[in-house]
């Protein structure tokens, strides 16, 4: 038997939920029906609107998927001005105001406290610069990530915009491709540096050279891997399916493997409907037989040489392991990486990215998968005045490696599934980490990743160390806690995180790292990355080295922030609730 | 030690309990999880699972415990811990009101 939420998407689903959403819009976020509430709260999600948590009734989440992190000229300045009109509700946070954008790990935008009745203008704005919501959740294509600097990288192989855009153009709204089991994560790479993170998506092209029929040169188009994915405890890396496939191909073989998953994926139970548990029942020689046979009518290509002993991004060593700092493009002009601490950025500062981008560059700004932005087409002669910015004290392109270092997800603020406040916390981690903790002088990068709950959207199991949200006691009181885990990373052979330590509570994680530092100063091999040295240690002595420990670390949140309407909210508690809000 | 088993969210029914595993040559004190499910559709069956801290137990493989429960064993043992629970609020408030 199918799932409620199979149930639901065979009644309405896809483009035709915009009708629904709009009316529900006009006539008040009190016309939903209350037992159709989580039937329509789950459609929503394909048009990019997810309902807040409980206590913030009424209020959504909008994410506005970029296609590759990309924002044309303008975009930017649109999604500012949305965040400053819109994305203002009852509460307020402490260090970020009351109204801002937030940066993704898939190079999105979300929005938060939307409400339904400003979503069609909301929209309107959105649709006249080029933006869209469409598929941005739900079970569907997402947003296709990539090199944000698709096009324009130095270091690239092969330029990957063209190819992502017509994806895009194609699977978006596409009603063949509409309604999957689950959500369909893709990336597409062109650069040798990794920075697609192909290896953690369902399905990933990445670069690769084949020569192909009588031809002796190499070709460079894609190899393609399928099945990646971080989420429910069930970490898997993409499996290589031995397909080589030219630009002009990828459609077809990306529209093939997306047909595959609908036909053949779960849809029985949606713990198993991820592709990546396909591939494990089937193997990946299943999976490129059934694509050959069933869903492609040309010969596929075997795999092409790959570049992935050159990655270096998230690997754990070497350079690059962002795209912070000031970069050269293909046409001699510059990228400069700027850090977003956690990726949310007030809606003043977006306004004034957006000027300073088309000041110094051509208005274009793009987004990483590591939270932070990038502003393209900065030519050499404007670099010093741009880089002198004020803004740029903030948002700066070299900053400590803990603060580049930092990636969090939503957290308990907003999110239904987090146990424990994340953003605000990682931003308190990040700067009492810099105070107070020296890497060795040799090591310039250092991931910290903090999840609220074994969901995963702060991709936790790929950095060197990686937080997620649990319980624990504390003076005999309850307190939000972390569990620890170390030594993931990307790169040619990635590996998740080792999970050595449990329920170390917040005040203490700080602490803990910087115990763990000490330590691998100490006794690191020369040159050592942090990433080899936890890999020659085993789990008892990894424990040892977290050693938690109160400092002058103050966490002003311990208590059980998934139990407040708001966690920063002066009456906290489920009674202080607003209404949800009034119809205008 | 390998990862959680048991996904831990804000729908997990109990994210902190005391416990501890016994056998006959051990016993280790450990924080748990405990969570009560049933498949979203046509279930047949309550399953209750539990799943101490692995890194607090050395004598034990890292492992969940899952318990199918019919749906008349699942009142019977809700209704075993309600009236348990009120003997000890009971007790305890016999205490407070001994001071």
């Amino acid at each position: 038997m199918p799932t409620d939420v199979e149930n639901w998407k065979s009644e309405v689903y896809g483009n035709e939920i915009r009708d629904h959403l709009f009316e529900f819009a006009e006539q008040g976020f009190d016309s939903i029906p209350d037992d159709e509430r989580d039937a329509w709260f789950e459609r929503f999600k394909w048009w990019g609107l997810y309902h807040q948590r409980n206590g913030q009734e009424g209020y959504f989440m909008m994410r506005i998927g970029t296609p590759n992190g990309v924002l044309e000229p303008g975009q930017l300045r649109t999604v500012g001005e949305i965040a400053d009109e819109y994305a203002r509700g009852p509460g307020v946070n402490p260090i970020f105001g009351d109204a801002y954008a937030d940066f993704t790990t898939r190079q999105s935008i979300q929005l938060h406290w939307i409400e339904l009745s400003d979503v069609p203008a909301i929209f309107e704005k959105l649709e006249e610069n080029g933006l869209s919501t469409q598929q941005a959740c739900g079970d569907s294509w997402r947003n296709i990530v990539g090199n944000p600097v698709a096009g324009k990288d130095g270091q690239e192989v092969i330029d990957a915009w063209p190819v992502i855009s017509d994806l895009n153009e194609r699977f978006k709204g596409n009603d063949d491709h509409s309604n999957l089991p689950r959500k369909w994560k893709v990336s597409v790479t062109g650069s040798a540096d990794g920075s697609g993170q192909g290896d953690i998506n369902d399905l990933a092209f990445e670069p690769a050279y084949k020569a192909v029929g009588d031809e002796s040169e190499d070709t460079v188009g894609f190899n393609v891997r399928v099945g990646g994915g971080l989420a429910r405890n069930e970490p898997r890396l993409a499996r290589d399916i031995d397909v080589w496939v030219p630009p002009e191909q990828v459609p077809d073989v990306a529209g093939g493997l997306s047909a595959l998953f609908r036909d053949y994926g779960d849809r029985e139970d949606r713990y198993n409907a991820r592709v990546k548990f396909l591939v494990d029942e089937w193997g990946a020689e299943k999976v490129r037989e059934t694509l050959q046979e069933e869903y492609v009518d040309f010969e596929l290509e075997t795999a092409g040489r790959d570049v992935r002993e050159e990655y270096t991004y998230n690997a754990g060593e070497g350079e690059r392991n962002d795209l912070i700092g000031v970069h050269g493009q293909k046409n001699g002009e510059n990228f400069v990486g700027l850090n977003v601490l956690v990726g949310r950025m007030g809606a003043d500062d977006v306004l004034e990215l957006a000027d300073l981008a088309e000041e110094y560059g051509s208005g274009e700004v793009r987004l990483s998968q590591r939270q932070n932005v990038i502003v393209t087409d900065v030519p050499d002669d404007a670099l010093d005045e741009f880089l002198d910015e004020p803004l740029l004290e903030h948002y700066s392109p070299s900053p400590s490696p803990f603060m580049r270092g930092s990636v969090a997800c939503t957290g308990t603020e907003f999110c239904s599934l987090s146990i424990v406040e994340t953003k605000n916390r990682q931003v308190r981690f990040a700067r009492w980490l810099k105070a107070n903790v020296d890497l060795p002088d040799d090591v310039d990068e250092f991931h910290i990743h903090l999840s609220g709950c074994t969901a995963s959207c702060a991709q936790p199991q790929i950095a060197d160390v990686s937080l997620r949200g649990m319980k624990t006691r504390k003076d005999g009181d309850p307190v939000e806690a972390l569990d620890v885990g170390l030594g993931g990373g990307l790169g040619e052979n990635p590996q998740f995180a080792r999970w050595v330590t449990q329920r170390v509570p917040v005040d203490e994680v700080p602490g803990a790292i910087a115990n763990l530092i000490e330590t691998f100063a100490d006794e690191r091999e020369e040159g050592e990355s942090f990433r080899a040295f936890v890999a020659r240690h085993d789990d008892d002595e990894l424990d040892a080295f977290v050693d938690p420990e109160e400092t002058d670390y103050e966490d002003p949140m311990m208590h059980n922030t998934k139990r407040t309407w708001y966690p920063y909210a002066e009456n906290d508690s489920m009674e202080d609730a607003p209404s949800p809000p009034a119809d205008d | 030690m390998s990862d959680r088993l048991l996904r831990v969210n804000a729908y997990t029914t109990l994210d902190l309990v005391d416990g501890r595993a016994r056998g006959h040559e051990f016993e280790a004190e450990a924080p748990g999880v405990v969570n009560v499910t049933a498949p979203r559709e046509d279930p047949e069956h309550v399953t209750l699972e539990v799943e101490l801290d692995n890194t607090a137990i050395d004598d034990l493989a890292a492992h969940a415990d899952e318990i199918d429960l019919s749906p008349a064993q699942a009142r019977t043992l809700a209704e075993a811990l309600e009236s348990t629970a009120d003997r000890v609020e009971a007790a305890q408030s016999d205490d407070t009101d001994g001071l």
